[in-house]
């Protein structure tokens, strides 16, 4: 999902933003250990990490998205296979870039302790007279382990409405 | 005949109860890998049965024009395709428990409502392993350079 990397406006230092995030993150990542991971409760989480991924990945916010991703993510940018060190390496390489995700919507499906969260979102690139829109349909593959929810798999394919 | 060949591998493939156990990961790596070939092999042959076997009642298929498709209408889609050709190229499979990620790419040759087609894809298929059965619970294609 989210391959918006390649746009670089204005860098935005939001401490505080990424205070919340964080302890946001905390809260939907973790359960106490053992816990195994409730229907209900885990199609909520998964819909905060989703967005806590746009949030993380629109602020710069490696962190938050180390915990997010599962070190063996598989992700799929633009028909391209990159590891969860070349995303983050991108993330730190670009400058922040707020709004220009827009998430639409999400339906998550729950198998035991996978999920599947299937949704779209649109992106907006360029500026100006050459600003335009792609619109993008995701499929990413979630696994609870270790008492929380990470992202093992994250793929799109440009969509039109 | 060949119908009945691709159900018997099928089961040899470790989709059916017999497959017992998981063993290491790199015997199931081969078997999701198995799995996935025999998956396009049933596409080409239109073999519903298989499909049916190999994909979880509540799977869903993202295709490369962002199409969102449920079993039932990945079924009725294969009936549709003709002449359908499919070869599987670099195939990785990441396990997670009892969930295993296969990448790979497809090289896609057909007739789709008439019109002919060549595409290069990328895919990201999630298989599950329940009850002594792997089935694929999700998949996602998109153009290779898109």
């Amino acid at each position: 999902m989210k391959p918006s990397l390649l746009q670089a406006p204005r860098k935005r230092a939001n401490h505080r933003r990424t205070a919340w995030l964080w302890l946001s993150l905390v809260c939907a990542t973790s359960l106490s250990p053992g816990q195994e991971a409730v229907e209900g409760d885990a199609t909520a989480t998964i819909r905060t990490l989703e967005h806590e991924w746009v949030e993380g990945q629109s602020s710069n916010d490696n962190r938050a998205l180390d915990l997010i991703f599962d070190n063996a993510l598989v992700y799929v940018e633009y028909g391209k296979l990159i590891t969860k060190g070349e995303y983050l390496s991108r993330v730190r390489a670009v400058e922040s870039n707020p709004s220009q995700i827009v998430m639409e919507g999400i339906t998550v499906r729950t198998f035991g302790d996978t999920a599947i969260a299937v949704g779209t979102y649109h992106e907006k690139s360029g500026s100006g007279s050459k600003a335009h829109l792609n619109r993008w349909r995701f499929v990413d593959t979630w696994v609870y382990k270790q008492g929380r929810w990470m992202l093992v798999a994250a793929a799109a394919a440009p969509s039109s409405k | 005949m060949r119908t009945l060949i691709l159900t018997v591998l099928l089961a040899c493939a470790g989709t059916s109860a017999g497959y017992g156990q998981r063993s290491s990961d790199s015997d199931a790596g081969s078997k999701i890998i198995a799995l996935e070939n025999l998956w396009k092999q049933a596409a080409q042959l239109k073999d519903l049965k298989a499909l049916d076997e190999l994909l979880d009642d509540a799977f869903v298929y993202v295709g490369p024009d962002g199409k969102m498709l449920t079993k039932a209408d990945v079924l009725a889609d294969v009936q549709a395709f003709r002449g359908l050709q499919v070869l599987s190229q670099s195939m990785v499979v990441h396990f997670h428990g009892d969930a295993a990620v296969i990448t790979g790419i497809y090289q896609t040759k057909g007739v789709d409502h008439g019109k002919q087609f060549v595409r290069r894809s990328r895919f990201v298929d999630t298989w599950r392993y329940k009850n002594g059965v792997w089935k694929s619970i999700a998949s996602l294609t998109t153009p290779i350079g898109s």
